[in-house]
């Protein structure tokens, strides 16, 4: 009972790493993503083949080789090692899932009729206006289930950081594993899955708010 | 003086020559029918006219203002205050599907407020002033129970009532139709008539493209009919619907008769 408390402790001391890497990643990832969103449907074409290369070179190789590129890369080419373990797995993050959630808004974007912003410019808003209070609204309904998809991924990405080791939950389970103890491996498992079940409830929330109406 | 003046308007889509020099005027209080077969460039012209289309030629007065113009340089000058000259009631409504009926009517009026200098000092009572202007016309548009609806709510008819409600909020000096019954039940079209009829009687001036021929006749002061991209034919509703000249107009309406047998 002792060791399973002890256990626990450690593992939960890991977990605060994932969490952390979670809701720094979610908070400048998003808004990131909209204005990569935004470069995307630019009508200034080299803008958007710019991002277009960007979002297909990051959607199109491993989060793990972008851990090791962000933090290797800058001691390598520019001399300037990246002490911070942590901020490195974030920048990687954020550039990795902002990418992921640009494709999802811009999607919902393009998702709405244009006769929607055809009515606020004739009834005389302003583009920011249209966009924020027309458009946004409507989009954020829309991207709901497929933004819930993958800030569930992006809980369990979280223990990939230890390739660069950040002593993430499963890298606080394998120093046991190291010494024989394989049981605290498994046991990382629950840690994922009762947070994931909160999130799948709260996500269902948020779409039963935005059910009030259609279209 | 008129209160609309459109000068040899022209508008093409690449090689597709859509408007080829429309000219027309309009009277204060005067209620404009505009007829013709699909694909003559009827939305095209209520686009246009809207801003929502850049004309490639042409000139658009309003009040005696020149608002829509190529300048010197050849490049065309759309006013940025487009919705004080113009309003546009859409085919499909195009209502704000999150937001409440009486939202729908609020929110332009309440975002052009707050971009005046004094909207901080006087909010309560510019708010204040917006939605019981807002109530005034849906009690017109005979609306008021429905304020708190969702447009999913309504029936197309209702919904088609509030977007009318919608661009009166703006107070637009033209209202223009776009086909407002066209996606609409049968039974519901004569409920968003009646509205139009009763701004006619408000004297409100209007440019309503629609293919409701009785009522063309009935609440137009005059009619054009649209086909190629120039006005084939234009006077009174008596003129054009009874006694049409061209062939075109007489085909057109040889047509409509069939389809309503
Ligand atoms: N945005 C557009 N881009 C290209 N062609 C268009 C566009 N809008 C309309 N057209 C063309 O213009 C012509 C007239 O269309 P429209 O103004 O919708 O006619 P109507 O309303 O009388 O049926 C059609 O040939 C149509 O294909
Ligand atoms: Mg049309």
């Amino acid at each position: 009972m002792d060791q399973f408390l002890g256990v626990t402790g450690n593992l939960l001391l890991g977990f605060a790493e994932n969490m952390k890497l979670f809701f720094a990643t979610l908070l400048f990832a998003i808004p990131l993503g909209l204005i990569i969103a935004i470069f995307l449907l630019s009508k200034f074409k080299p803008l958007k083949a710019l991002f277009e290369i960007i979002v297909w070179i990051v959607r199109g190789s491993p989060l793990m080789l972008q851990l090791f590129v962000v933090f290797y890369v800058p001691g390598i080419l520019f001399d300037m090692p990246m002490r911070n373990r942590f901020l490195a797995a974030l920048i990687a993050f954020v550039i990795n899932y902002a990418c992921y959630f640009a494709e999802i808004f811009r999607g919902g974007i393009i998702s709405i009729p244009q006769g929607q912003s055809e009515a606020g410019k004739v009834l005389g808003m302003t583009k920011s206006e249209i966009f924020f209070k027309v458009t946004l609204m409507q989009v954020v309904k829309r991207i709901v289930p497929p933004m819930g998809n993958e800030v569930i991924t992006l809980v369990k990405d979280t223990s990939l950081a230890r390739v660069i080791a950040v002593s993430e939950v499963i890298m606080s389970a394998t120093e046991y594993s190291a010494v024989g103890i394989i049981w605290p491996l498994f046991y990382t498992g629950a840690f994922f899955l009762l947070f994931n079940g909160l999130l799948t409830i709260l996500l269902g929330k948020l779409e039963n708010k935005l059910d009030y109406y259609k279209g | 003086m008129p209160v609309l003046e459109v000068k040899n308007l022209k508008k093409s889509f690449g090689q597709n020559k859509v408007l080829k020099g429309v000219n027309l005027t309009l009277e204060k209080g005067e209620v404009l029918a505009v007829i013709g077969s699909s694909g003559g460039g009827k939305t095209t012209l209520l686009r246009c006219l809207n801003f929502l289309e850049i004309a490639d030629e042409g000139e658009i007065i309003v009040d005696g203002e020149k608002v829509f113009y190529i300048g010197d340089d050849g490049k065309p000058h759309v006013p940025n205050n487009g919705g004080e000259y113009m309003g546009l009631v859409f085919q499909q409504f195009n209502l704000f599907p999150q937001y409440s009926v009486m939202d729908n009517l609020t929110l332009a009026p309440r975002l052009a407020a707050k971009r005046c200098p004094d909207y901080k000092e006087n909010k309560k009572s510019i708010i204040e002033q917006i939605e019981s202007q807002a109530r005034e016309i849906l009690a017109a548009t005979g609306l008021s129970e429905k304020h708190s609806a969702y447009p999913c709510q309504l029936s197309g008819g209702q919904q088609q009532r509030v977007a009318i409600a919608r661009a009166l909020m703006m107070s637009p000096k033209i209202l223009c139709f776009d086909e407002p019954t066209s996606a609409l039940d049968p039974e519901l079209t004569g409920e968003v008539l009646k509205v139009i009829r009763s701004l006619k009687d408000s004297n409100r001036t209007m440019v309503i493209v629609t293919h409701e021929m009785e009522f063309a006749r009935n609440v137009a002061d005059k009619v054009i009919f649209v086909a190629d991209g120039i006005i084939e034919e234009e006077g009174t509703p008596e003129e054009v619907l009874s006694n049409p000249k061209s062939e075109k107009i007489k085909h057109f309406l040889s047509v409509l008769k069939k389809d309503e047998i």
